[in-house]
């Protein structure tokens, strides 16, 4: 962790190389991070907002409680998918320079939260013109971020390592994500899933994922909804597990890592 | 404490042959065992060496000998199964015609982005940037903002020398980088192996050229099939090693 953090500075040259590589030959280039949150957000709003007509989500209006919990949605599902190559795509560098391997995957954590804090002030401007406010329910917004980090951190080592030994990872977590999307409350409030007719155990355990926690957070900080606790527990010490489970994989895999890029 | 600058203690490494079979569950819950596996052999066995400030060691052996896995490890970019590599000081590392290049960026942003992976900071690298593309050469420096996925492996090789001779790393590192650049560019590499050794640095040079080899190192490792089979002048190391190359 200390080794990580001494190297921080090496850390921010791969993002910045990411992003430079990313948008070099784009003509648009940064503007993609704010229109492609944008467009996933016109689509589920002209669905669900318009033609099933929801209105008001945790007392706020849908517009705003969909981008709040989609633009960190995005957040999770560029992880997702791009965590899986911070080993393999970068082959060359890793095995010619020595840092700790760890700075790779994080590397592509920090990248895309850099896309999502740039698609912030559209975020901003939504919550303003949809005559919800900015509010001091916004301090939230930082341990949203916080907690959201840690997991997204272990998620990736976890997953840059395995990737190096079972191509397979890359695929699977594709298929994941998308079921994974319909399983936190982003599209639809939380209160959809508590308030309905589903057996006890699939609703706890529905709040047991702790994104689902994560998610509540976001809306918290931009909407009036208050996370049941027992989301909270679950993304606060889940994240932390993940977290811990995710170094030591990297830290057992590592060796056999090397060798195999 | 001796004085040695690189120090390997019974150093080892095996590889799997069977890609198939690398990802065992098991490894997860035991601790790795030490029994002998079908499809595993060990690249590297048993070497122990101390390598002094000021030396320049070549490394010779057959293909496929443990050369390069040799000089990985020194790196710190291959973490040995047994025994210990401690090095005393940074490596300067240019091992397989890679300097680490991301192929989408230009020589000049790679130039920068290698040079600061490898602990320089940001006014070291604008002061120490002309000279690296001057000694590049006129080719790279006419592509220096063409991405370096469109470079010759030549030029590639040449900037990739040029950042790694200008690091200030007590250690340096060459794997079988000489023998691609024209004969120019290497009189250029033998005049700063040369200024590099005078001024104290070490060489660790892995080569197929005795020329080369007895041109610059004072020091040889001969490696047979991963046990270290000479460890004293490259004389030795190259004798050696020829005779093991002339059956009966």
């Amino acid at each position: 962790m200390a080794a990580v953090w001494q190297y921080r500075g090496v850390l921010g040259l791969l993002v910045r190389r990411d992003l430079t590589v990313k948008y070099q030959q784009s003509v648009l280039g940064y503007l993609w991070s704010l229109i492609e949150p944008l467009t996933v957000a016109a689509i589920y709003w002209f669905v669900f907002g318009v033609l099933y007509g929801e209105r008001v989500a945790n007392g706020a209006p849908y517009i705003l409680f969909l981008a709040s919990g989609l633009f960190a949605w995005l957040w999770v599902a560029g992880v997702l998918s791009e965590a899986t190559t911070a080993l393999t795509g970068q082959a060359g560098l890793i095995t010619t320079v020595a840092v700790p391997r760890e700075i790779f995957p994080i590397g592509r954590v920090i990248g895309k939260f850099v896309e999502y804090l740039a698609a912030l002030p559209v975020l901003a401007l939504i919550a303003v013109l949809s005559g919800s406010g900015l509010g001091p329910r916004l301090l939230v917004l930082p341990v949203a971020v916080l907690v959201q980090g840690v997991l997204l951190v272990g998620v990736a080592l976890l997953l840059a390592s395995l990737n190096v030994m079972v191509r397979d990872v890359g695929r699977s977590v594709r298929l994941l994500s998308r079921v994974l999307f319909y399983a936190l409350p982003v599209i639809y409030p939380l209160t959809r899933v508590l308030e309905s007719s589903l057996p006890t155990w699939v609703t706890v355990g529905y709040q047991l994922n702790p994104l689902v926690g994560v998610m509540e957070l976001h809306h918290a900080a931009w909407t009036d909804a208050v996370p049941p606790a027992l989301t909270l527990w679950s993304a606060g010490i889940g994240s932390v597990l993940l977290l811990l489970a995710g170094w030591w994989v990297f830290r057992r895999l590592e060796p056999v890592v090397l060798k195999e890029l | 404490m001796s004085d040695g600058i690189i120090e390997a203690t019974d150093l080892g490494v095996r590889f799997v042959k069977n890609r198939r079979r690398n990802l065992r569950l098991r490894e997860f819950v035991v601790r790795p065992d030490r029994r002998p596996r079908v499809d595993e052999f060990w690249a590297l066995r048993g070497v122990t060496f101390t390598i002094k400030a000021g030396d320049a060691v070549g490394v010779v052996g057959r293909n496929g000998t443990g050369k390069s896995t040799l000089l990985r490890l020194i790196a710190g970019v291959l973490v040995p199964d047994e025994g210990t590599v401690v090095t005393h000081g940074r490596v300067a590392p240019l091992l397989e015609l890679n300097a680490g290049f991301s192929t989408e960026l230009t020589g000049r942003e790679n130039l920068a982005m290698v040079a600061a992976l490898h602990g320089l900071k940001r006014p070291e690298i604008a002061e120490v940037a002309p000279k690296i593309i001057e000694f590049a050469g006129d080719q790279v420096e006419a592509f220096l903002d063409a991405p370096v996925r469109h470079y010759s492996t030549g030029m590639r090789v040449r900037l990739g020398f040029a950042i790694m001779a200008h690091l200030p790393h007590p250690i340096l590192l060459v794997d079988e980088v000489l023998a691609v650049g024209d004969r120019d560019f290497r009189q250029k590499c033998y005049a700063t192996i040369e200024r590099l050794l005078s001024e104290g640095r070490t060489l660790v040079l892995v080569s197929h050229s005795e020329a080369d080899l007895r041109r610059f190192c004072n020091r040889g490792l001969f490696i047979d099939a991963g046990k270290l089979a000479v460890d004293g002048s490259i004389s030795d190391a190259l004798t050696e090693y020829g005779r093991s190359q002339r059956p009966g």
